[in-house]
């Protein structure tokens, strides 16, 4: 086991510091570090508005959310890994050539995933935070007490999506039945207590009042959910050999209206049939957003009139942004080296086929409009969200290609996506925050996002295709 | 005769390694030409270079005309390819990914030359089912399906009869023999020497990214010498130099 695992952090550090440069890599946690630690230093100051705990809900969900969007481990099959790491030959196919169970090498694939995660993302932040607690006055155990809620925040997460996505990949009835009776279980919560279920989430439960209780009970359920997903997984299978009906021609004719309809229908017939639109749709674009929206709405009295909606615009802009991964995850350059197309060609294929899914978050945000009963403000809502989105893959597509999921963790490209982007998430905040018709000005983004999308073809067409 | 193919001191380093060093060649229309080497030698370096998937870092090559370096779609528009490596997509099947090269190749009459394909290489039962569930035999088929489908002037084969069973390899072999008589090109890059001499009229042995040797391969059975003995000795000199 050990042995295995080893190999395998071995390797994942391997497949990144090839891409991109050891230093690059390691530095990563070293940045989140810093941004952790000179964050401590606004606590005081964001406590003049905004009280302790309502900040620490803040924090929560947003490692809840980030184990939400890494969990979907369900969804790998082999074939999705394989198209994920390329023409790469890794630990995770050595169930082929060694006598190790499917089962056996994948658990050892999600610790693996687990621990990487936690150590560029959970540990560095709430170190960050724990080394700065001696100049910001926060008592050292509250700074260990949040790491600790933190990581767990992150594992109930990446438990829950991971148990989620291997029923889903099961029985997807079942996933539904699943999800009823967990939405009727918060209903009944919150109508016997008359409280937003988000406040039993059990890492805030923990970081309000600490028992061992409370912590073991928290551990157990994250080693239920993990085990059952694991015992539960079952790697595609291979050699099926099912006659599909030609979807191609009369697919490519329907979308004959975009600009390159042979690439938006590879495209389109991908992400059907892998499985993934409805897969990505509901692990790393429903659920995440409803997760946020019960937690944003605990802050709702502390933001301006219909300030939450156009936050939760934002939210969903910056998460609809991340669709661009769905289309580039199931595609090396490979496919396409023997034919004539150029990296800036597939780039405006992907992004084309992006666009069409936007029709995802622009109706989420009008349905949250319409449900909330801020109907006036659906527009300059949708408005927003599309813009932040547009542009937020545009700085995406410029820096990392057709990479984004293996690049975001090189240091420097990380570093200049959150300025860029995090400038203009709070420049608009704060004119929703004034007037939210104002937010309409935000279709001015499409005039950076354009010239990013330009500079992004020039950049990717002058460089060999990424390939490991 | 007209040079369809021309590289000159073509090189490509990674890092500090020496991938393909200065090389020199040029291949005639018509001619089935073998590059040869062991494993490592550079040959997969060198056809990816020439097909515009690779930038070299030295030297000049140009393909049916056309500069790699500066125009390497253009390159990929007149030639067709077979990687080494690559499978087709996964989620398509066949048919659809030959539906999908001709729109992308705007290639007219799909059908009827996709099932003239699945015919000849046997593989019709096969044309409606995913990629991702075809044997390593039948993608292969399909690669080679897709890279001669436009009928090029010039294709570029890396290994052309890895993965083929015996009576797949005669089949392919005669296609290839009929494909350079009617005018075309063909540049192959195999370690299997005995397959080389068979079918290729030109060749060149590469070894650590030099090129030891170049010439038709008629000069060298004209002295009565065969390749695999010729590149055996040269190799293993080199190797010793």
């Amino acid at each position: 086991m050990l042995e295995l695992f080893h190999a395998m952090m071995k390797e994942e550090w391997r497949v990144h510091s090839t891409m991109f440069g050891s230093l690059s890599f390691a530095l990563f946690p070293v940045m989140i570090f810093g941004i952790a630690f000179m964050g401590s230093f606004l606590v005081p100051l964001m406590q003049t508005t905004l009280p302790a705990g309502n900040l620490t809900v803040i924090i929560h969900a947003s490692y809840l959310m980030l184990g939400i969007m890494v969990g979907g481990f369900g969804l790998l099959g082999n074939e999705v890994m394989n198209r994920r790491f390329g023409q790469a030959s890794l630990l995770a196919y050595s169930a082929r050539s060694l006598p190790l169970s499917e089962q056996f090498i994948f658990s050892n694939f999600v610790v693996k995933d687990t621990v990487y995660y936690f150590i560029l993302w959970v540990f560095p932040f709430g170190f960050g935070y724990i080394v700065a607690s001696p100049f910001t006055g926060v008592p050292l155990a509250s700074a260990l007490l949040l790491l600790l809620t933190l990581a767990l925040a992150f594992l109930f997460g990446l438990c829950a999506v991971f148990f989620l996505s291997t029923i889903y990949a099961r029985s997807k009835p079942a996933l539904w039945l699943f999800l009823l009776a967990l939405v009727a279980g918060w209903g009944g919560l919150a109508v016997l207590t008359g409280m937003n279920p988000a406040l039993f989430f059990p890492p805030l439960l923990l970081n309000a009042s600490f028992t061992w209780a409370n912590l073991l009970a928290s551990c157990a359920i994250l080693a239920v959910l993990f085990g059952v997903a694991i015992a539960l997984f079952s790697p595609e299978s291979v050699g099926s050999e099912k006659n599909y009906r030609n979807s191609f021609t009369p697919l490519m004719q329907r979308l004959s209206f975009l600009p390159d309809p042979p690439l938006a229908t590879k495209d389109t017939l991908d992400l059907y049939r892998s499985g993934s639109l409805v897969g990505q749709t509901i692990f790393s674009f429903l659920l995440p957003l409803a997760v946020i929206w019960f937690f944003l709405s605990l802050l709702g009295p502390y933001f301006p009139p219909h300030g939450l909606l156009f936050i939760f615009a934002i939210t969903t802009g910056v998460i609809a942004s991340t669709m661009y991964t769905w289309v580039t995850m199931f595609d090396t350059f490979g496919p396409y080296a023997c034919l004539p197309v150029a990296v800036s060609r597939l780039i405006t294929g992907k992004l084309t086929t992006f666009a069409v899914l936007q029709l995802l978050p622009a109706l989420f945000i009008a349905v949250v409009a319409l449900l909330s009963g801020e109907g006036a403000y659906l527009l300059p809502a949708v408005v927003l969200g599309l813009s932040v989105s547009f542009y937020a893959v545009a700085v995406m597509a410029w820096l990392a290609g057709l990479s984004p999921n293996v690049l975001v963790y090189d240091v420097k490209v990380l570093a200049i996506y959150l300025v860029l982007v995090g400038i203009v998430l709070t420049v608009f905040t704060a004119v929703a925050f004034a007037n939210p018709y104002y937010v309409l000005a935000s279709v001015l983004l499409l005039v950076p996002a354009w010239w990013f999308v330009q500079k992004a073809k020039v950049r990717w067409d002058a460089v060999d295709p990424a390939g490991f | 005769m007209t040079i369809v193919l021309e590289a000159r001191d073509l090189s490509k380093t990674y890092g500090e390694v020496q991938a393909v060093d200065r090389v020199t060649l040029a291949v005639e229309e018509g001619a089935l030409f073998g590059l040869l080497g062991p494993n490592g030698s550079g040959k997969t370096t060198i056809i990816k270079m020439l097909t515009g998937q690779t930038r070299p870092t030295g030297g000049t090559a140009t393909v049916l005309g056309v500069d790699v370096t500066s125009d390497p779609v253009g390159v990929r528009g007149r030639v067709g390819i077979i990687p080494e490596q690559e499978t087709p997509p996964s989620f398509l099947t066949a048919m659809e990914y030959l539906r999908f090269v001709a729109a992308v190749r705007k290639i007219p009459d799909i059908e009827t030359k996709a099932d003239w394909w699945f015919d000849f290489l046997d593989f019709a039962d096969k044309k409606n089912v995913l990629c991702k569930d075809l044997s390593r035999g039948t993608r292969q088929k399909l690669m080679f399906t897709q890279a001669f489908i436009h009928e090029p002037a010039l294709a570029l084969i890396d290994e052309p009869l890895i993965n083929f069973d015996p009576i797949m390899q005669d089949v392919v072999k005669d296609y290839l023999a009929a494909y350079v008589k009617k005018g075309k090109t063909i540049f192959i890059s195999t370690h299997i020497l005995e397959v080389a001499e068979e079918i290729c009229s030109g060749f060149a042995i590469l070894h650590k990214g030099n090129l030891l040797h170049t010439g038709p391969v008629a000069d060298l059975t004209g002295r009565g010498e065969h390749l695999p003995s010729f590149f055996l000795s040269l190799v293993r000199k080199d190797r010793h130099a």
